[in-house]
């Protein structure tokens, strides 16, 4: 299986900043300061279970159901 | 709107009370934001300013305080916001060691009637001061990035370079072991400005293995560290310890680097004053002339009615060695500045050798 690590990070970005670019750039660098960057993932890139739980991790951090 | 900035210079505490007082009063301050040698009890300063002004304070201890056309050791500067520059402030103790998020939560929410999430990223502004020797500002400003939205941006408090203790104050108390994150309400807007006089020098450096918590890597592309790092900036590994300082890694977001500085190397192990993440890409970088670099960043903060600005004591030893200071002190000399020299710099995360400054408009 493929993309779900892309999935998740855009839609934990477009939840936490509900369409503002200021947020946008703030969350995708608090992303990028844990060690994932959205920018490194497609919709091809291998599902990692490791990957995917950071991710979710990150989503309960900022209160986001994924 | 007014703010008004105060220079002390090498006085005691009572002097630069009486200085900053006489400086900054007449404009009746709602807050009042200073910066203190080491040398100086920053509890008696601020209750005293506190107490004189009848306004909130906060403030921390420093390796070096700035000011419009003034860099300076022993020192005390100072600035006062009037209400209508700055309103709704509330001001957080944090626990370094027990940061507890819903204790932040209803502190804002008391203090300004909102939850952190629900602040206004274009009039609200986090600002934080935090224990230099405390090594704990990536667990403080991951909790603060939890839970708040608005741009938060600070230094790390220094003690004139005897890497010792530093303090904090909160209104209160001066205080080891604790942030100060104060927000605020800026009606009329700000800017965050972040220059760190670094280029990229398009060779990287994959860390693969490190100890986070210690600020140490073990490995970078799966070979000793220092090994590594040596090779990729092409010296041998003693010459390159004394390369850490011009030729610091970043963490690239966008063509934006977030410096991460070796301190030291012990073996081929190498200590930095920031966390590196493993498996995280890093590119190594190469200084650039400070005042130039910094030059270009003022410029777009012409007719600014304040700034403030953290600056990384490795820049400032930089410029001391270059002799550039009063250079760097003049790029502000038309806009209300002051500022420290820091023992890390806060923008969204924790970073080193960065300038990162607060823009009142």
């Amino acid at each position: 299986m493929s993309g779900e690590i892309k999935r998740k990070l855009d839609k934990l970005i477009q939840v936490v900043s509900k369409g503002n670019p200021i947020l946008e750039t703030t969350t995708k660098t608090k992303l990028i300061i844990k060690g994932l960057d959205p920018d490194n993932f497609d919709e091809n890139s291998e599902d990692n279970a490791e990957i995917i739980g950071k991710i979710n991790k990150a989503a309960d951090e900022f209160n986001v159901q994924l | 709107m007014a703010i008004k900035f105060s220079i002390a210079e090498k006085m005691d505490e009572k002097n630069s009370v009486d200085k900053i007082c006489e400086d900054i009063g007449e404009i009746n301050p709602s807050l009042v934001i200073f910066f203190a040698s080491s040398k100086h009890d920053i509890g008696l300063v601020g209750n005293e300013l506190k107490n004189k002004m009848n306004t909130k304070v906060v403030g921390c201890t420093t390796s070096g305080e700035l000011a419009s056309g003034h860099m300076l050791k022993e020192s005390v500067v100072a600035m006062g916001f009037d209400s209508e520059t700055v309103s709704n402030i509330s001001i957080n103790n944090i626990d370094v060691n027990a940061i507890s998020d819903s204790k932040i939560i209803e502190k804002v929410k008391n203090d300004i009637g909102v939850e952190p999430k629900q602040l206004d990223p274009e009039k609200h502004l986090g600002m934080i001061f935090i224990d230099g020797m405390s090594g704990k500002e990536e667990v403080v400003m991951d909790a603060i990035g939890r839970q708040f939205l608005i741009p938060v941006v600070g230094g790390s408090a220094g003690d004139d370079l005897k890497f010792s203790e530093t303090y904090v104050f909160d209104n209160d108390n001066s205080k080891k072991g604790t942030a100060v994150l104060t927000v605020l309400e800026i009606p009329h807007g700000f800017d965050i400005l972040k220059t760190q006089s670094f280029s990229d020098t398009g060779k990287k450096l994959m860390p693969t293995k490190v100890d986070e918590p210690k600020r140490q890597v073990i490995e970078f592309n799966n070979e000793p560290a220092l090994e590594a790092y040596a090779k990729t900036i092409e010296k041998g590994k003693e010459e390159a310890k004394e390369s850490f300082m011009t030729h610091p890694v970043g963490l690239m977001i966008g063509d934006d680097p977030y410096v991460r500085s070796p301190q030291r190397a012990e073996g081929d192990t190498m200590y930095f004053y920031c966390q590196i993440k493993e498996g995280t890409e890093l590119s190594v970088l190469k200084s650039e002339d400070i005042v130039e670099s910094t030059r270009e960043f003022v410029n777009k903060a012409e007719g600014a009615k304040g700034l403030i600005n953290f600056n990384c004591i490795l820049r400032t030893l930089e410029l001391e060695k270059k002799n550039q200071t009063q250079e760097y002190a003049d790029l502000f000399v038309n806009i209300p500045t002051i500022g420290f020299s820091t023992y890390g710099e806060q923008f969204i995360g924790h970073i080193n050798q960065t300038s990162t400054m607060v823009v009142f408009k």
